[in-house]
């Protein structure tokens, strides 16, 4: 059904207002960090700085910061692969299998996912330091992991269940084996969804703050979002310096994002619709 | 090539029972058809022999040997599916010669060999496409190649032909009744249309509610239908069944009588094949009734005629159309008439 003219234009102007009410916050991110110090709180206040400046990135690309850089990449990185991988193997033994009680699990994993973080840091706080992991990569990755895990198994099954069963029916016959199966069929048919499922865990644990404030305690340690905290002092906030390490933060995620958004789009409605 | 073998093969699935004991051997090279209406358990035999479902109870032999045991990968045969089952990721040629890539054959050898099966099929020219890119007509090609690559013991199709139009149907059925031939390898075939089985089987074995009905070539088959399910299954259209009753040797209808040999009984069926009736004179006719409907076919015309309740089908020639509403006589030709039980719908026993 095709809307009227006066419809379309109202919609489309919506839609505009929307938009903008999601871009302020990063508008203005953007703007007071080319601001000179004397401007973020300037009266009237200017929606763009009157003499745009570059001094604060220079600033705020400290050393430090390109050790929390690494530090989020190292972390980052490293949970994407585990989850991915994991919650690949565990999404097609859940989409498979043929027990009740295998598939009951299944909603075991979506009531995991069920538990706010704060309600859950502070006992996964005291296994950590039992087992003596406090302010290590390891101790950031499995709390991720654990995190993150759930949806990634929701999202991959919603791909795995749509693959045709006889696909995988059909290389058995040719003769491959379980395993080539997997490698051969099934990973190559679900990349979108494993793309999806990777950028949706990277989005996640890059911009993670309340496990890593917590969990890490050497400035050595620390990923960007803690890192971010420098600039928050007893006396006074930079805000300068944390909207220019807050936008180039922010530029990794953004632009894996534009690249991929049309896998995670389609992962996000996978299985929701009947194609 | 290789001889089945099955023993008292069963399925469950829960409480559900998708197929009794079945028992059937197929020699080699024989093209064994299994025809019945969809859920008779047709696809779940299949399924089996393939090593995809486990049976609940029974054996499976292949050349004498129990593969109950035996994944689906080591039991040396090919599949055609339904929906065909072509890898969308890997090109035609990727597709064919699969097979051949697990069992290590490399570079030139399986280059050849795919080429050689991609011709068979006359795809040789489109070894480089997606199988998206292929009509309906050449996936189903692509996967009767790829099953048809490495010569397996045992060829097992699963309905192929069902998604094509009726004519590429028509095609194709003469060009896989044609590489069954040449290759003469032993093949299993499951569908629902009786002409594909008719047309392309050696034997038909007909399986209804979980439970073979008839076991015989197309012609028996088609000459002495076992039970009332089979005579209305086979032949297009299927053979006219009358219920009546059987007294001192005739079958009694309120629209006349006819004789026949059988034992008398209080419910039985008559079943008359459309070409063996005759119009008559009413005067002189076994049954009596009027035209409901006269459609010329081609190379002949189908009356319909109704007796009582039921419509009566009769072959007669192009030009012997009739109005609706004649009143017409029939004459059932002698020798060509079945009688079947009417409670158990079952042919009974040849009276010695």
């Amino acid at each position: 059904m095709r809307r009227s003219l006066p419809a379309r234009f109202g919609l489309a102007l919506l839609q505009m207002a929307v938009a903008a009410f999601v871009l302020i916050p990063f508008f203005w991110m953007l703007s007071v960090s080319l601001k000179p110090t004397t401007e973020p709180f300037a009266i009237p206040a200017r929606l763009w700085p009157e003499a745009p400046t570059l001094a604060n990135y220079v600033t705020a690309f400290r050393p430090e910061f390109r050790d929390y850089f690494l530090n989020s990449v190292v972390v980052s990185l490293s949970t994407v692969a585990i989850t991915v991988t994991l919650g690949l193997l565990a999404a097609y033994a859940f989409s498979r299998a043929r027990l009740l009680v295998i598939t009951g699990l299944m909603s075991l994993v979506v009531l995991a996912q069920m538990f706010p973080h704060s309600a859950i840091i502070i006992p996964i706080y005291k296994m950590m330091r039992a087992a003596d992991l406090l302010n290590t990569y390891t101790s950031l990755i499995v709390a991720y992991v654990s995190v993150t895990l759930p949806v990634a198994i929701w999202m991959l099954h919603g791909f795995l269940a749509k693959l045709p069963v006889s696909l995988e029916e059909a290389a058995n016959i040719d003769g491959a084996g379980p395993i080539r199966v997997f490698w051969e069929i099934v990973v190559p048919l679900a990349r979108p969804g494993i793309i999806a499922t990777a950028v949706y865990v990277l989005i996640v644990t890059w911009q993670e703050f309340l496990f890593a404030l917590s969990f890490t305690s050497s400035k050595a340690m620390r990923t960007l979002p803690v890192g971010l905290n420098d600039f928050i002092g007893q006396y006074g906030i930079r805000y300068g310096e944390l909207m220019a390490s807050s936008v180039m933060v922010s530029v990794p995620v953004v632009a894996v994002f534009f690249l991929l958004q049309r896998y995670f789009v389609a992962g996000l409605t996978a299985g929701a619709v009947k194609g | 090539m290789a001889s089945v073998a099955l023993r008292g093969l069963g399925k469950r699935f829960g409480t559900f029972t998708a197929l009794e004991s079945v028992d059937l051997s197929i020699p080699d090279g024989e093209f064994l058809v299994l025809l019945g209406p969809s859920g008779c358990g047709k696809t779940t035999v299949m399924r089996m022999i393939a090593g995809l479902e486990e049976p609940s109870c029974g054996d499976i032999l292949i050349d004498g040997q129990r593969v109950n045991d035996l994944a689906a990968r080591d039991r040396d045969l090919a599949m055609v599916f339904q929906n065909y089952a072509l890898y969308p990721h890997m090109t035609v040629g990727q597709n064919i010669g699969y097979p051949l890539k697990i069992k290590r054959i490399k570079g030139e050898e399986r280059q050849r060999r795919v080429q050689e099966a991609a011709d068979k099929v006359e795809l040789g020219h489109l070894l480089a496409r997606k199988p998206a890119e292929l009509s309906g007509g050449q996936r189903q090609r692509v996967a009767l190649a790829r099953a048809l690559i490495r010569t397996p013991r045992l060829f097992l199709m699963d309905e192929p032909l069902s998604n094509l139009d009726a004519k590429l149907r028509t095609v194709m059925r003469a060009q896989l009744k044609h590489l069954q031939r040449e290759l003469a390898t032993t093949t299993i075939y499951v569908t629902h249309d009786q002409v594909e089985a008719m047309t392309l089987a050696d034997r038909i074995v007909i399986l209804n509610d979980a439970r073979i009905q008839q076991i015989g070539t197309p012609a028996e088959i088609y000459a002495r239908p076992a039970n009332v399910f089979i005579a209305g299954f086979i032949g297009s259209p299927p053979m006219n069944l009358i219920e009546g009753r059987i007294e001192n040797g005739r079958f009694v209808h309120a629209a006349g009588a006819v004789g026949v040999t059988a034992a008398d009984r209080a419910r039985a069926v008559l079943g008359l094949r459309p070409e063996d009736i005759a119009l008559a004179d009413p005067a002189d006719a076994d049954l009596v009734g009027e035209v409901y409907a006269s459609e010329l076919i081609g190379d002949h015309t189908l009356l319909s005629i109704r007796i009582g309740q039921t419509l009566v089908a009769v072959k007669v020639a192009p030009d012997g159309g009739l109005p609706i509403g004649t009143k017409a006589g029939l004459k059932a030709s002698t020798g060509k008439l079945h009688v079947f039980d009417g409670e158990s719908g079952e042919r009974p026993p040849v009276r010695q």
